[in-house]
C-alpha cells in the first residue's frame, strides 16, 4: 500500500514537473555583445511625460527581453528633443553617425517626425514612431514605420463613431494651426462627417495668442453643434470646456489620441471636469491585456497609460524585427522586417507593419468616467 | 398567629409586624442599628445566629417573625427553623446576593428592605429539598451547557461559553422516577432542577411556569445528542428573544413531579446554589407551603398566577431504546444525530417501496419518455415539463443512495434493477419515436441538454440533498414534485434516446452525460443528506459511496471543460459586444455574437448594424479582420441589419 502511495506521490510530481518544465523556453546565452536602439522623446519641457512614461514602458519590456536571440545584449541610447523638430534632427544625426544605432523609436509628435522623416532616407536607419499619427509620416521616407495607426484612419473612426453610434449630425471642430497632426486631423474628421450626411458647423483655429475665448465659444455655440472635436492639446481641451461651461453650454466632446493619458498624469486635478469627454486613443485600460501584456504590467508599477504600453510594444517589435532577421542584424533588414511585421501581439491584441510602414491595429474609444478613463468601444 | 403578639399597626394599608427576631452574623452585625430603630413601631430583638443556633428554642420562644441578614448557609438555617418552628420569614439581602434578590423580589435599597422584612404579609412558598439539603434557587447535576447561563448575557460570552463547555461532553446513563412511579430511563450529560424567577437561559427557554406554591419540583434535563443538534440549540438560545419559548428545544427534556429521584450511571456531585452539597443517588422533594416568606410585589403578582398543576413528563427529545445504548457507547457527543425509531421505519418502508419495480413504474416511465420526447421535438418546454412531473425515477435513485450508505444489499440490488430497467425502457422508447417521427431537426430544448457543465452537476447536488431532505419528512413530501422538476431525469435519456435514434453517438453520448451528471450528482448527494439526517451512524458502504465519488469525480473532468467552455463563450460574446470594425471605409457596429460549437467546427454569429450597404468585397474583408483577431480557426456568418 505504501508503495502505491509513493508511487501515485512520484506520477503526480512528474506530471507536475513536467507541465510547468513545458512552459520554461531554454535561456538566451549571452553573446557578450550589444546591439544599440537609439530614442529619441521629450524627456523635457511641456511633452515630457510623452517621454517619460514612454520611456518607462520601454525599460519594462527591456527587463523582460535583455537580449536577442543570438545572445547580443539590447542597449538604449536616449536623447531629449524636447518635442522640437531641430532637436529631433540633432539627436538623430547623433544616434546615427555617433552612436551608431541600429534602430531609432521616437516619441516626438508628428510634426518633429515629419521633419526627420525629410532626412531618415539619407541615414538609411530604420525608425519608429511611437506616437506620430500623421499619414505623410510613411509616406515621406522608406524608414519611418509608424506603431500606432495614423490619422486618416483615426479621424474617420471618429467622425462614423459620432455620426453612426452617437446619431450626431452637427458637429464643429477647433485646431491649432501650427500643428499639422492637429490641422490634418481636423480636416480628416470634417471631411469624411459631411461625406456621410454630417454638418460641420464651424472649424475654428485657435490662436496661441490672447484670445477672447468667451465670444470665440458663442459663436460656435450659436451654430448648434451638438458635439465638438477637439484634435488639440490637453490644455485647449480644459480652456475649451471651462470657458464652455462658463457661457452655460455643456457639449458633447471628443479629443484625439494620447488625450486621456495626458489628462490623467498631468492634469488630474482638471479630471472632473472632464467628465463625460470621448477620446479616440492606443489603448484602453478596460480591454483584457494578452498574456505579454500580463507580463509587462507585473514588472510595471500602477496602471500604464498609453505612452507606457506604445513603449513596451516598440521596443518589443523592434527586437521581434532584430530576430527575425537573425545573426548580426544590420539596419536594411531591421527595416524590411519591421516593415513586414504580421500576427505579432502586443499588450491589447494583435499588431501588424505593412510595406508600406502603416500599422495595423485597433483603435480604441476611451470616456472619462469617475475619474477614470473607461473603454467605449474598440474599432479593427 | 398569635394576636397578642401581632399588634397590628397600619400604616395606608401596609401592616407591619409588632415585634420580630433579627438574625445577623458577624458581617452584617451592622444592620442591628437601623432595625432597631425602625420606623415601624416593630420591636425587635437581634441575635447572632451562632447564639440561636446555640439554643432555638429558647431564642424563638414567642417569636411569630423572624428577620435575617447573612450568607446565603445562614438564611437555609433560618428556613429549616422556620419549617419546624412555623415562625414567617423576612430576608434583607447583602451585597452579591442577587439569586436572592430576583428570587424573592427583595429591595436592594436598605430602608425598603428592612419595611418587607418587617411587613406581616409573608407569603406560603414550597421548599425544594434535594437529599434534605434546601434548595433554593438551582441545583446542577453533571453538566448542563448554556442551560444555566445567566438569561441576560452578551452573545460573545455566550459563544464562547458555548464552545468552552462543550468540550468534552459526553451522555451519561440517566434514570428518573417522579412521585408518580413515572421511569425515564435516558442518556443526558446533565439535568437541573429549577426554582422559579431563576434568572438562566433554561428559564427563558421553557415555556413552563413553575411558582413558589406549586407543590411542584421543575426538572430540566440536557442531552444533546450531537454537535449539530447542539448547535442548533446554541442557535436558537442565540436568536431566542428575551421572551419565553412555547416549543422545547431539541436538546431538552423536562419533568415536573413533586417528587423526583435521581440516579445516575456512576455517582455525579449535586451542586446547589452553586456549593457541592451532596452526590447522586439524590431524590428532590416538594415541601409544599414549608415556609413563609416576606416577598416582593413581583414574586408575589408572579405566582397568583400560577395553578396547581398535574404531573408532567416531556422527555420525546431524549434517546431511549436502543438510541440510549448507542449514545451511552459514544466516548463524546457524535457529529450527527440519530433519526428517531419511527421516522427510521417510516422512511425504510417508503425506500423498500419505491425500490421495487413494478408495472406502475414500467407504465409512468414509458409515458413520461414519450411525452418528453415529443415535448422536445415540438420544442414545448410546458409539455417537458408535464413529463418530469411524470418521470418516477427520482424514488429508485433515492433508495439507491440509501442502500449504497447503509451497505444494505438488497435494497441497493432492487434499486439499481428498476434504474436501469427505467433507463432502458427511456432510450428505447425515445429512439423508436425517432425513428418514425417525419423529421429531424434539432430543437433548443434538445440543443440545451447536449452542453452539461459543473452548474448541471450543482443543480443535481442541490436536488439530491432537497430528495434526501423531502423523503426524510413525510410531512413535506410534496416537494419531491418541485426536485423532479428541478433536476429533470428524463428529458436528458429523451435526447440520448433521440441520439440513438438518429445514429448520432455524440449527440447521444452528450445527452447521457447530462443524465449520469444527475444520476451520481443525486446519489452522492442524498447519500450524505440521508447520514446527516442520522439514518446512518456511519458509512456503512464505503465501498459503494466511493465508487460513486470516483465516478463523479471523472464525470467532472468533461464537466469542467464544457463549464469553462461557457465561461468562455460569454466572456467572447461580452467583449464582442463593444466591438466595431472599418471595412473599405464602412463602419460596422456588432450589436451581438454567439459562439455556437459542433464537434467539427465553431460557428460565429455575429448581428451587426450598418448604414452602408455592403459588399462582398466588403464582407470579405471583413471576415478577414475578424479572424486575425480571433485566436482559432472559425466559421462567420454575419446577420446585418442596415440602419437608417
Amino acid at each position: 500500500m505504501k508503495t502505491i502511495r509513493l508511487l501515485i506521490v512520484f506520477g503526480l510530481l512528474s506530471v507536475a514537473a513536467w507541465i510547468v518544465g513545458c512552459d520554461r523556453r531554454p535561456a538566451v546565452q549571452p553573446s557578450g555583445r550589444s546591439v544599440k536602439i537609439g530614442v529619441i522623446a521629450p524627456f523635457s519641457g511641456a511633452d515630457s511625460t510623452k517621454g517619460r512614461e514612454g520611456l518607462r514602458g520601454i525599460r519594462a519590456a527591456q527587463r523582460l527581453t535583455p537580449y536577442l536571440r543570438n545572445g547580443d545584449a539590447v542597449r538604449l541610447v536616449t536623447e531629449d528633443d524636447g518635442n522640437r523638430a531641430v532637436r529631433s534632427l540633432q539627436a538623430l544625426k547623433k544616434l546615427v553617425c555617433r552612436d551608431r544605432v541600429s534602430a531609432v523609436m521616437t516619441f516626438s509628435s508628428s510634426d518633429p517626425v515629419l521633419e526627420m522623416a525629410g532626412v531618415a532616407d539619407e541615414y538609411r536607419t530604420p525608425i519608429l514612431a511611437l506616437v506620430a499619427t500623421h499619414p505623410d509620416v510613411t509616406r515621406r521616407s522608406r524608414f519611418v514605420s509608424q506603431l500606432p495607426f495614423d490619422d486618416d484612419f483615426q479621424g474617420a473612426v471618429a467622425a462614423l463613431y459620432v455620426r453612426d453610434e452617437l446619431l450626431i449630425d452637427r458637429a464643429a471642430v477647433f485646431v491649432d494651426p501650427d500643428s499639422a497632426y492637429s490641422t490634418n486631423l481636423g480636416r480628416t474628421f470634417a471631411g469624411k462627417f459631411e461625406s456621410i450626411g454630417g454638418v460641420i458647423t464651424a472649424t475654428t483655429p485657435l490662436a496661441h495668442d490672447r484670445q477672447d475665448f468667451e465670444r470665440l465659444l458663442r459663436d460656435v455655440h450659436a451654430g448648434g453643434p451638438e458635439l465638438l472635436y477637439l484634435p488639440v492639446h490637453a490644455v485647449e481641451v480644459i480652456r475649451i470646456i471651462r470657458t464652455a461651461h462658463r457661457v452655460g453650454w455643456r457639449p458633447r466632446m471628443m479629443g484625439s489620441d494620447g488625450l486621456l493619458s495626458t489628462v490623467l498624469t498631468q492634469h488630474r486635478k482638471d479630471v472632473y471636469l472632464l467628465d463625460g469627454l470621448l477620446a479616440t486613443d492606443l489603448y484602453s485600460s478596460g480591454d483584457p491585456l494578452t498574456a505579454y501584456g500580463k507580463k509587462v504590467q507585473s514588472l510595471y508599477r500602477g496602471e500604464p497609460t498609453s505612452y507606457a504600453v506604445l513603449g513596451v510594444e516598440g521596443y518589443a517589435l523592434l527586437v521581434d524585427a532584430m530576430n527575425r532577421c537573425g545573426g548580426r542584424p544590420g539596419r536594411l533588414c531591421i527595416n524590411r522586417a519591421l516593415r513586414s511585421t504580421h500576427d505579432f501581439t502586443g499588450v491589447l491584441g494583435k499588431i501588424a507593419i505593412g510595406p508600406d510602414g502603416k500599422a495595423g491595429r485597433p483603435l480604441y474609444i476611451n470616456a472619462i468616467h469617475n475619474g477614470h478613463m473607461r473603454y467605449v468601444v474598440k474599432v479593427y | 398567629m398569635d394576636a397578642g403578639v401581632d399588634k397590628a399597626e397600619t400604616e395606608s394599608t401596609v401592616q407591619y409586624v409588632s415585634s420580630a427576631l433579627f438574625v445577623y452574623t458577624p458581617e452584617t452585625e451592622a444592620l442591628v442599628r437601623p432595625l432597631l430603630e425602625n420606623s415601624y413601631h416593630v420591636v425587635v430583638r437581634p441575635v447572632a445566629i451562632a447564639e440561636l443556633l446555640e439554643n432555638p428554642r429558647r431564642r424563638l420562644k414567642d417569636m411569630s417573625h423572624v428577620v435575617v441578614a447573612g450568607g446565603l448557609d445562614v438564611v437555609k438555617e433560618v428556613l429549616q427553623l422556620a419549617m419546624h418552628y412555623g415562625f414567617s420569614v423576612g430576608i434583607i439581602p447583602t451585597e452579591n446576593q442577587r439569586d436572592l434578590v430576583r428570587s424573592f423580589d427583595l429591595p436592594e435599597n436598605l430602608e425598603a428592605a428592612v419595611a418587607q422584612a418587617l411587613r406581616r404579609d409573608a407569603k406560603p412558598v414550597d421548599l425544594i429539598l434535594c437529599n434534605e439539603k434546601i434548595l433554593l434557587f438551582r441545583a446542577v447535576i453533571g453538566r448542563v451547557p448554556l442551560m444555566d447561563e445567566p438569561s441576560r448575557v452578551s452573545r460573545l460570552s455566550l459563544l464562547t461559553s458555548a464552545f468552552r463547555k462543550f468540550h468534552g461532553l459526553k451522555l451519561l446513563g440517566f434514570d428518573f422516577t417522579t412521585a408518580g412511579d413515572r421511569k425515564v430511563k435516558t442518556a443526558a450529560c446533565g439535568c437541573m432542577v429549577l426554582q422559579p424567577r431563576v434568572g438562566t437561559l433554561a428559564s427563558r427557554l421553557m415555556a413552563r411556569k413553575n411558582s413558589f406554591s406549586d407543590g411542584m419540583v421543575s426538572l430540566a434535563i440536557a442531552a444533546p445528542l450531537s454537535v449539530v443538534g447542539y448547535l442548533k440549540f446554541l442557535g436558537r438560545v442565540f436568536f431566542s428573544s428575551a421572551g419565553r419559548s412555547q416549543r422545547l428545544p431539541d436538546t431538552i427534556g423536562y419533568i415536573r413531579s413533586p417528587q423526583v429521584e435521581i440516579k445516575t450511571e456512576k455517582p455525579l456531585d449535586v451542586v446547589i446554589d452553586g456549593s457541592r452539597a451532596t452526590r447522586t443517588p439524590v431524590t428532590c422533594r416538594a415541601l409544599p407551603g414549608a415556609v413563609r416568606i416576606n416577598m416582593g410585589a413581583d414574586a408575589v403578582e408572579g405566582d397568583k398566577n400560577a395553578q396547581a398543576t398535574a404531573e408532567k413528563v416531556d422527555v420525546n427529545n431524549l434517546p431511549r431504546d436502543k438510541e440510549l445504548d448507542r449514545a451511552r457507547r459514544k466516548s463524546a457527543v457524535p457529529f450527527f444525530s440519530y433519526a428517531s425509531e419511527e421516522r427510521f421505519r417510516d422512511l425504510f418502508t417508503a425506500l423498500r417501496e419505491d425500490a421495487r419495480f413494478d408495472q406502475t413504474y414500467l407504465v409512468l416511465m414509458l409515458l413520461s419518455t414519450l411525452l418528453a420526447t415529443v415535448g422536445l421535438y415540438l420544442n414545448s418546454a410546458s409539455v417537458v415539463i408535464g413529463a418530469m412531473l411524470l418521470a418516477p425515477l427520482m424514488a429508485p435513485i433515492l433508495s439507491l443512495s440509501m442502500g449504497l450508505l447503509r451497505s444494505d444489499l438488497d435494497l441497493a440490488r432492487h434499486s439499481i434493477i428498476k434504474i436501469v430497467g427505467g433507463v432502458g425502457i427511456a432510450l428505447g422508447a425515445a429512439s423508436l419515436v425517432a425513428l418514425v417521427f417525419p423529421y429531424n431537426s434539432i430543437t433548443p430544448e434538445m440543443q440545451a441538454r447536449l452542453n452539461p457543465s459543473l452548474l448541471d452537476l450543482a443543480v443535481a447536488i442541490c436536488a439530491g440533498i432537497a430528495g434526501a431532505y423531502t423523503k426524510s419528512f413525510k410531512e413535506i413530501l410534496q416537494s419531491l414534485a418541485g426536485v423532479a422538476i428541478a433536476v429533470a431525469l428524463v428529458p436528458p435519456l429523451a435526447v440520448a434516446g433521440i441520439g440513438i435514434g438518429r445514429g448520432d453517438l455524440a449527440f447521444f453520448f452528450q445527452a447521457f452525460l447530462l443524465f449520469s451528471t444527475n444520476l451520481v450528482g443525486i446519489v452522492l448527494a442524498s447519500a450524505l443528506t440521508f447520514r446527516m439526517l442520522g439514518y446512518s451512524a456511519v458509512v456503512r458502504g464505503k465501498m459503494g459511496i466511493g465508487v460513486v465519488a470516483a465516478f463523479m469525480v471523472l464525470i467532472s473532468i468533461p464537466l469542467y471543460f464544457s463549464f469553462q467552455r461557457i465561461v468562455e463563450n460569454n466572456a467572447i460574446e461580452g467583449r464582442w459586444q463593444k466591438e466595431r470594425f472599418l471595412v473599405n471605409g464602412k463602419y460596422l457596429i456588432i450589436q451581438g455574437v454567439q459562439l455556437n460549437r459542433s464537434s467539427d467546427r465553431e460557428i460565429l454569429v455575429m448581428d451587426i448594424l450598418a448604414r452602408d450597404m455592403l459588399t462582398r468585397a466588403d464582407l470579405t474583408a471583413f471576415k478577414e479582420k475578424v479572424q486575425s483577431n480571433f485566436n482559432r480557426k472559425v466559421v462567420i456568418r454575419a446577420r446585418i441589419v442596415y440602419i437608417p
